[in-house]
């Protein structure tokens, strides 16, 4: 398996190291097809993230590691040595493991994170369209994306949201369901809030309704999230249209009181409202809890329900491992039996050749014979070929997963049957 | 058909222990895959209870809701076909952990019962008479549904206002969905259930029975309808979240129990 990968991630680099190695989306065919062209690589791909950035290759020349380095060093515009410290360089198997291990979302700064699957799949098919990947990068990289989707679906490791907005996202689908054609009304600008609400928007919510003291930064807002910006002192009149409040600002004091939310209970016909509380001190009277049909979060339940998400995450993990292991394990077999086939496929003619030859001499120094006789003689001739390949053949598919190993076993066995 | 009817039955009756137990596992473990597992057992067991309900309308030559192992029967049918519907609409994964159970429980009943099979006294053979037994057990089914996702409902609002999940937390679907569906079935099943009512209370009327009897039968359907309309009004007003509405459910159903045990009588 001669896989190289070199690079760097958030654990072994800091972000001034990162950002001048970070490759925009734009940039990412001419990357890949500058490392392509790097002396020795028989295929390259290379994966970027705001957290990641790794070149792939295939290659049968160990050398080429010199080579990537130095191809790093350039983009970063830095010296090799400087650069040398923040990266990883990993081989064959390791290599496999590795994406197997990114693409599951195991190696993320966030455990589990999704987005990470789609990273992998635009080096992939960034790679493919360039025609920059050899048969064994395909290989890898299907392998990779399939996994990748076996590891989620079997583990569920990344269902749940592990960020305070997310979070709120999540609870906002418990109780609605569906979120699209349900209304928003964003009180104040803090950038939790903001957050929540544009997660919200990305759900396809039907309208943001923005209050904020300054009325200049609620018309912005309310532009970002093609919505409408209401007069802050006259909140209130938009409860009753809203199914989800978000609260956000600076106010020392309750905004939205009991009276406000059973009010909009009343001209919503009791439909759930959603209330979020991201401020300190907080925007929103607790008692507004106990009133029934009101759902009232804030900043610390929030963080509790991310918190737990984020353990059951990690108690997923070690199952999402194992099924990596099993895979690259499964992988690295097929490619094995893979490499090997050429030289079986040789062993087998030269073989077959030298029974055939013998059989006939043997046959004519035997003299006249029953078909029958003929017959046991040829299957005697035919057992006998295979039995002297079976180890030999055995040998060459579960072979190491070094090249070198796997090279050397090869020659001795080419030695030792006189193959060319 | 030439299917023997007992042959269907216990085969159904295999397939829905073995969906029932997958699923009641399947909770503990959380294992979406043993789900899926349960789910295809009771389709199974669906499909056997299937030609066992067909092949007794083909021998008796009446639908099968004239005593009460049919009757049973028949509403475990119904309850399944309404929640297979249901999951396909909603995928709906916490309703099997009382649906199965309750499918499971109707059919042993019903052949643990074991009656022969009827056939349709004379007297009865009127399509009055068929409209309620086909209202009764159709609004019986609807009203179980109705019931099943009222409790999850309610189990859904309070892991949200004590911010405590519970284990069926991630089976359950959105407050939104349990509630409008216990709130369309209750609201179908009582309508049903009600025209079943006043079909039997007419045959009633034409037959030497009069009006009405006090029969257990008749008082246990009588308040099952009363309760299953103040849990209609509950979700009207708004205030199905109260515990009292837990107690209304209990008592509505043991007053359905009641009055399909008294077809016997």
């Amino acid at each position: 398996m001669p896989l190289i990968l070199v690079g760097l991630n958030h654990r072994t680099a800091p972000v001034d190291v990162r950002e001048k190695l970070s490759i925009a989306e734009t940039k990412l065919a001419d990357t890949t097809r500058g490392l392509c062209a790097i002396e020795g690589v028989d295929g390259a791909a290379v994966l970027s993230t705001c957290n990641r950035v790794e070149a792939i290759v295939s290659t049968r020349d160990e050398d080429v590691i010199a080579h990537l380095v130095e191809w790093l060093a350039d983009r970063a515009q830095t010296v090799r040595t400087e650069l040398e410290r923040h990266l990883y360089v990993l081989r064959h198997g390791d290599v496999v493991q590795h994406l197997f291990r990114v693409a599951s979302g195991l190696d993320s700064m966030i455990l589990g994170e999704p987005q990470i699957g789609g990273q992998v799949r635009k080096a992939f098919t960034t790679a493919h369209e360039l025609g920059t990947l050899d048969p064994l990068l395909t290989q890898l990289f299907e392998n990779t994306m399939r996994v990748a989707k076996k590891v989620r679906t079997d583990t569920g490791i990344g269902e749940h949201a592990v960020s305070v907005p997310f979070a709120a996202v999540e609870l906002a689908k418990k109780i609605f369901g569906d979120l699209r054609g349900l209304q928003v009304l964003l009180l104040g600008a803090g950038d939790m809030g903001e957050l929540t609400a544009e997660h919200l928007h990305a759900q396809e919510v039907r309208q943001v309704f923005v209050a904020n003291r300054s009325a200049d930064r609620a018309t912005e807002l309310a532009r970002r999230f093609d919505g409408e910006a209401v007069h802050f002192d006259r909140f209130d009149e938009h409860l009753g249209l809203c199914d989800i409040v978000i609260a956000s600002t600076a106010a020392p004091h309750y905004l939205v009181e009991t009276h406000h939310v059973r009010r909009a209970l009343d001209v919503r016909r009791n439909r759930n409202l959603f209330l979020i509380d991201l401020s300190v001190p907080r925007n929103i009277n607790p008692a507004v809890a106990k009133i029934d049909g009101a759902y009232l979060y804030n900043v610390d339940d929030l963080q509790q329900v991310a918190d737990a998400n984020f353990e059951r995450r990690q108690s997923k993990a070690a199952d999402a491992e194992d099924i990596v292991l099993r895979e690259v394990e499964t992988f690295r077999k097929r490619l094995v039996a893979q490499d090997a086939v050429p030289t079986i496929l040789e062993l087998q003619q030269r073989l077959e050749t030298i029974r055939t030859s013998e059989l006939e001499k043997c046959l004519r120094r035997m003299g006249p014979m029953t078909a029958e006789q003929r017959e046991t003689v040829e299957i005697f001739s035919t057992q006998l070929v295979n039995k002297i390949l079976h180890y030999p053949i055995l040998q060459l598919k579960e072979a190491s997963d070094e090249p070198q190993e796997r090279e050397s076993l090869r020659r001795t066995i080419r030695k030792i049957f006189g193959l060319r | 058909m030439n299917v023997n009817p007992n042959v269907a039955l216990y085969l159904a009756l295999a397939a829905y222990a073995l969906g029932t137990l997958a699923a009641l596992v399947s909770l503990f473990v959380r294992e979406k895959r043993l789900q899926y597992a349960g789910l295809l057992a009771m389709i199974a067991g669906f499909v056997a209870h299937t030609i066992y309900i067909g092949s007794i309308c083909v021998r008796t030559g009446h639908p099968p809701i004239t005593n009460l192992p049919e009757a049973l029967s028949f509403v475990a049918w119904l309850v399944f076909a309404f929640e297979l519907v249901l999951w396909i609409r909603y995928r709906v994964y916490a309703a099997s952990f009382f649906v199965y159970p309750l499918v499971l429980l109707l059919l042993t009943v019903s052949a643990v019962v074991g009656e022969r099979l009827a056939a349709l006294d004379p007297e009865l053979r009127s399509n009055v008479f068929l409209a309620h037994l086909l209202f009764t057990t159709v609004g019986v089914a609807g009203l179980l549904i109705g019931l099943s996702f009222g409790l999850l409902a309610l189990l859904q609002d309070r892991a949200l206002k004590n911010k405590k999940r519970g284990r069926l937390w991630e089976w359950i679907p959105s407050l939104d969905v349990c509630k409008n569906v216990s709130y369309r079935a209750l609201a179908i099943g009582f309508s049903i259930y009600t025209l079943g009512l006043l079909a039997g209370v007419i045959w009633s009327y034409r037959t030497d029975a009069g009006f009405m009897e006090l029969r257990v039968k008749q008082i246990g359907a009588v308040t099952a309808w009363m309760l299953f309309g103040v849990l209609l009004q509950s979700y009207v007003s708004n205030t199905y979240r109260r515990k009292r509405t837990l107690f209304i459910s209990a008592g509505a159903f043991v007053a359905i129990v009641v009055a399909m045990l008294g077809i016997r009588g």
